[in-house]
């Protein structure tokens, strides 16, 4: 009765970031010598993201690992302060910690979670027009890399999500990410240790993405 | 005199034509609700109003999927579909999709309401004393990647408990994904797009389902023509009722055609002219004419079911033809003299049928009334006819039967007469007895009208795929709650919900939707608030500030220690202001103060029976099952025809007694109710199931099968060959016209077919019987056989 839309609208800030971020953590064909994810490819490394949140004394920081498959989806797994786990598949979206699911939100819910496959698949083909058709694209050198701009297209996208824009530095992979919200709200995300294998996925990480699909 | 008769009926025919052209010209309102056929008593306008509301909702839903290997072509296929049904006119988009601004202002309408709204499962966990869990999630998306919390999210909501909270509000998308303007499900074989179509018009009508499929079929052909790749996938009543109504059509044309085509022929061949077919065809047709206004009169709407039957029982005035059309092959020549001789058999008979039909007349079911009063109408319509104006029409020349003839009108007679077949006859008990004791053995009842139609198999794996690949199945059951106020039904719905929890967690059931999951009952929102203040916000507020460093805000109402005085709950006015009373409107069936009444529908619905139980003890709550309360319907009318009919044959026996005395009337009544009795038994021996439209059919023989019996026993110890010729070519033409659905696939159809051949052979062999009957006065036949 009431259609997924109403849930959907909300979520519309999660989609946007959330393209962004596959964006940011993926090899960009934009810089010269990108990395390229071919399908079973598995891409790893490490993070550390602060939240700059309006009321709070500090940045809220967490840092851990993530793991991006391009057939499956991403583990965000978030080491300290407390280890928690997130795994995106075109299914939905899944949180564990202690060994206990605490959420589960199907794509139906999240359609993002869905369209970020196809956005994922598209950066990762080098084909940037899916995220060109919700961001406004700019390129400047920074330093070795190149920094790229990104800024919603859409007014009610931006309204929506709040995000006034993203800013990516890439080289060989996305190094750091800034997100601006409303508010002076604000995450930087930085990457290090990033490797691309062939796969396959560890037993462990075979069985998160499992768990979020059934 | 008789003139003078004549000429009076037909100035009541054609006053009865009128009324009827008249009442057509208006447009004849036939009802076609079943649910109209119950005891008003039995009635209840809640239900009544509940059912139209779910079965507008459920009923009229069509969904169709477009599926293709490439998305666009989907996505663009179901467009092109749903634009095709909709210029149509049949169906509008049934799929409302609200506003973003409607959206906003409901999420900030829930916002300022927040403290008093949990998730079920926040609910549980803190009255389980988990809130811990709650913390850690609150805490794992704030450190999520894709968490869209902000600065004044969590100042407001540190738990994040109304995200949680709007991510449990009932959707009715199933495994659907939203992409673009369009609902979407993907498997291996490629994109799913889908359409919700709600029908402008009632999916059990036979014209509109004609319309709507025509439309449908020309609008995938269209489809397929641009997108040979496409293929569709439906689920809706109305399909399977237009699937129902062809099949039942097609061969009720086919049988239906053939068995009138045999009819026609066989009195044709007998008679060797067309004109006792055509007087016998409008003695019926005058009968259903006149039978169709007087009922229009004193009902004002007739039910189709009873024109249905009613046309049916009328069917066995061809008899009274056929008995007067066979005086031919009698030495009488003049039509007064043939009119003479069947007179008093014919009144007979009419009266026996108008008494039988007048008990069930007896009955509160309205259907059945109805069914009777049109059968009385037109059977004396019809014998009127016959009586009055067939002496004027009677051209039939005088007429030999050939030795052959003669030899099979007399071959049931000689059975039970002749001394040479004595040894037959016992022969025959033990038979009856074995037949008696299979067939109790063996019965079995059939009320379920799912039995009665033969679903199409296409149809069904179509409606599989369907289910499988969204996950909505639309459920016909649902719960209706009641109560004197909207608060009342609220926290009803809520005690219904607590326990549909766990029917869902035992997998009997999917989901649930409630205005209660949209808007809690005040009570709810109260406990809530206060679940969270003592539990969440008391225990774990603080340490949540320091883990992230969160300032202290202003204290404000909609904050998270909102103090208690001033709680505001969230009211349905409130909602429904936003824009959302119409997402909500298929579950209000009534909002009167003093009887509010609201429909809980059911998804994926597994186990109707584990789930009905869970409401059992519930105040207010009921579980309404439309299928079942059909099937119920039909026992109903199963149960109560068979006790009328049985009461029926104790109407006639005194018409009979009166007549032939007691022993004649023990003879005369016997040999019918014997072959109606043993009905049942051989049917259920053969392996048949009896349902209410067999009760009907055992109704029809007992009519005609009186009639047989009277006619043999007016004729006393030895009638003439004309007589049971004429009674040999009435049941002959009986089962052809009736007996030849016995072929028929629709269950109903079937049963009703096979239970008029096994009832008129038995009535018609057992009618000899009858001639052992002594009648009181006058007549034994004065002329001898010729």
């Amino acid at each position: 009765m009431i259609a997924p839309r109403m849930i959907n609208r909300r979520m519309i800030d999660r989609r946007v970031f959330l393209a962004t971020l596959a964006a940011a953590t993926l090899p960009a064909r934009a810089f010269a010598a990108p990395a390229t994810l071919k399908a079973g490819e598995i891409l790893r490394g490490r993070f550390t993201q602060d939240r700059y949140l309006k009321g709070f004394a500090a940045p809220i920081r967490s840092d851990g690992s993530f793991v991006l498959s391009a057939g499956q989806g991403l583990i965000w797994r978030v080491a300290k302060p407390f280890a928690t786990t997130t795994v995106i598949t075109p299914e939905g979206l899944v949180q564990v910690a202690n060994g206990r699911e605490l959420t589960r939100l199907s794509a139906t819910r999240a359609p993002f979670l869905a369209r970020l496959f196809d956005v994922l698949n598209a950066v990762m083909a080098g084909d940037w027009t899916q995220v060109e058709t919700m961001f406004a694209v700019t390129r400047a050198p920074a330093g070795g890399a190149e920094r790229l701009t990104l800024t919603p297209r859409r007014p009610e996208d931006a309204a929506a999500s709040r995000i006034q824009s993203i800013a990516v530095t890439i080289d060989r992979f996305a190094q750091d990410v800034e997100i601006r919200r409303a508010d002076d709200d604000y995450d930087r995300l930085a990457f290090v240790d990033q490797t691309v294998s062939a796969g396959p996925l560890s037993a462990d990480e075979q069985t998160l993405f499992d768990s979020a699909r059934s | 005199m008789n003139r003078v008769l004549a000429f009076v009926w037909l100035m009541m025919v054609l006053v009865a034509g009128a009324y009827v052209a008249v009442r057509a010209t208006e447009g004849l309102s036939l009802q076609t609700d079943l649910m109209a056929l119950l005891p008003r008593e039995a009635r209840d306008p809640a239900v009544q109003r509940a059912n139209d509301l779910v079965s507008k909702a459920v009923g009229r839903r069509v969904i169709l999927l477009v599926g293709d290997q490439s998305r666009d072509v989907a996505v663009s296929g179901a467009d092109r579909l749903e634009q095709a049904l909709v210029r149509s006119g049949l169906m509008k988009t049934a799929d409302e999709r609200p506003s973003a601004e409607m959206i906003g202002r409901l999420i900030a309408l829930y916002g300022a309401h927040r403290s008093g709204l949990l998730s079920a499962a926040d609910r549980i966990r803190l009255q389980d004393g988990h809130a811990d869990e709650i913390v850690t999630r609150a805490l794992a998306q704030i450190y999520a990647p894709a968490s869209p919390i902000d600065g004044r999210l969590l100042a407001a909501d540190p738990f994040l408990l109304l995200p949680a909270f709007l991510a449990d509000l009932p959707t009715s998308a199933g495994r659907l994904v939203p992409d673009g303007n369009r609902l979407v499900v993907s498997d291996r074989s490629g994109t799913w797009a889908f359409i919700s179509g709600e029908l402008l018009g009632e999916p059990l009508q036979l014209d509109f389902q004609d319309r709507f499929a025509a439309a449908y079929d020309a609008a995938v052909r269209d489809l397929q023509a641009v997108a040979p790749g496409a293929s569709v996938r439906r689920l809706g009543a109305l399909f399977y009722a237009h699937a129902g109504a062809r099949e039942a059509m097609d061969e009720i044309s086919i049988i239906g055609f053939v068995s009138m085509a045999a009819a026609v022929l066989l009195v044709i061949l007998v008679f060797r002219a067309a004109w006792p077919l055509v007087l016998c065809v409008m003695a019926i047709g005058v009968g259903v004419l006149v039978a169709l206004g007087a009922t229009l009169l004193i009902f004002d709407q007739l039910h189709v079911v009873a024109l249905l039957f009613g046309t049916t029982l009328i069917g066995a005035a061809v008899d009274y033809g056929l008995y007067y059309c066979a005086q031919s092959f009698s030495h009488r020549h003049m039509p007064r003299n043939r009119l003479g001789h069947v007179i008093a058999g014919l009144t007979l008979g009419l009266a026996t049928s108008v008494v039988g039909y007048a008990a069930m007349a007896l009955t509160p079911l309205s259907g059945l009334y109805q069914i009777a009063a049109f059968s009385v109408v037109g059977l004396t319509a019809a014998f009127l006819t016959v009586v009055l104006w067939f002496p004027w029409l009677d051209r039939l020349p005088p007429r030999r039967m050939s030795a052959m003839t003669t030899g099979l009108a007399r071959l049931a007679w000689r059975f039970w007469m002749a001394p040479s077949l004595e040894r037959a006859r016992w022969a025959a008990a033990p038979l009856i007895v074995a037949v008696i004791v299979i067939g109790a053995w063996r019965m079995t009842v059939v009320d379920d009208v799912r039995r009665q139609q033969s679903l199409p198999r296409d149809l069904l794996a179509e409606q599989a795929d369907v289910q499988r690949l969204t996950g909505l199945a639309g459920t016909p059951q649902f719960f209706l709650v009641q109560a004197p106020d909207r608060e009342t039904a609220l926290q009803r719905e809520e005690a219904l919900g607590d326990r549909l929890t766990g029917a869902i967690a035992a997998g009997d059931l999917a989901g649930w939707q409630a205005i209660a999951r949209v808007v809690p009952s005040a009570k709810r929102q109260q406990e809530n608030a206060a679940l969270v203040r003592t539990r969440l916000i008391e225990p774990h507020l603080a340490e949540m500030r320091t883990t992230l460093g969160l300032a202290v805000p202003d204290e404000s109402a909609s904050g998270p220690v909102a103090a208690p005085q001033n709680f505001e709950p969230l009211t349905f006015e409130a909602v429904a202001d936003t824009g959302a009373a119409s997402l909500m409107a298929n579950l209000i069936v009534s909002d009167r103060p003093g009887q509010v009444l609201h429909a809980v529908l059911l998804d994926g619905l597994v186990r109707a029976d584990a789930v009905r139980s869970v409401a059992r003890s519930l105040d207010g709550v009921r579980f309404i099952d439309p299928v079942d309360d059909l099937t119920n319907l039909f026992a109903q009318y199963r149960r109560q025809a068979m006790l009328l009919f049985a009461l029926s044959v104790l109407f006639i026996l005194p018409l009979i007694i009166l007549r032939y005395g007691w022993r004649g009337g023990v003879m005369v009544t016997g040999a019918p109710v014997l072959a109606v009795g043993l009905t049942p038994f051989v049917l259920a021996a053969a392996g048949e199931e009896l349902s209410f439209f067999s009760v009907i059919a055992l109704v029809l023989v007992l009519s005609v099968g009186v009639d047989y019996a009277v006619f043999f026993a007016e004729e006393g110890e030895a009638p003439e060959p004309a007589t049971m010729f004429a009674v040999l070519l009435a049941a002959l033409t009986a089962v052809l016209s009736n007996g030849l659905l016995a072929w028929s696939r629709v269950q109903a159809v079937h049963a009703f077919g096979i239970a008029m051949l096994v009832g008129l052979v038995l009535a018609y062999v057992m009618a000899p019987l009858a001639t052992r009957a002594k009648r009181r006065r006058q007549s034994a036949p004065s002329e001898a056989a010729s």
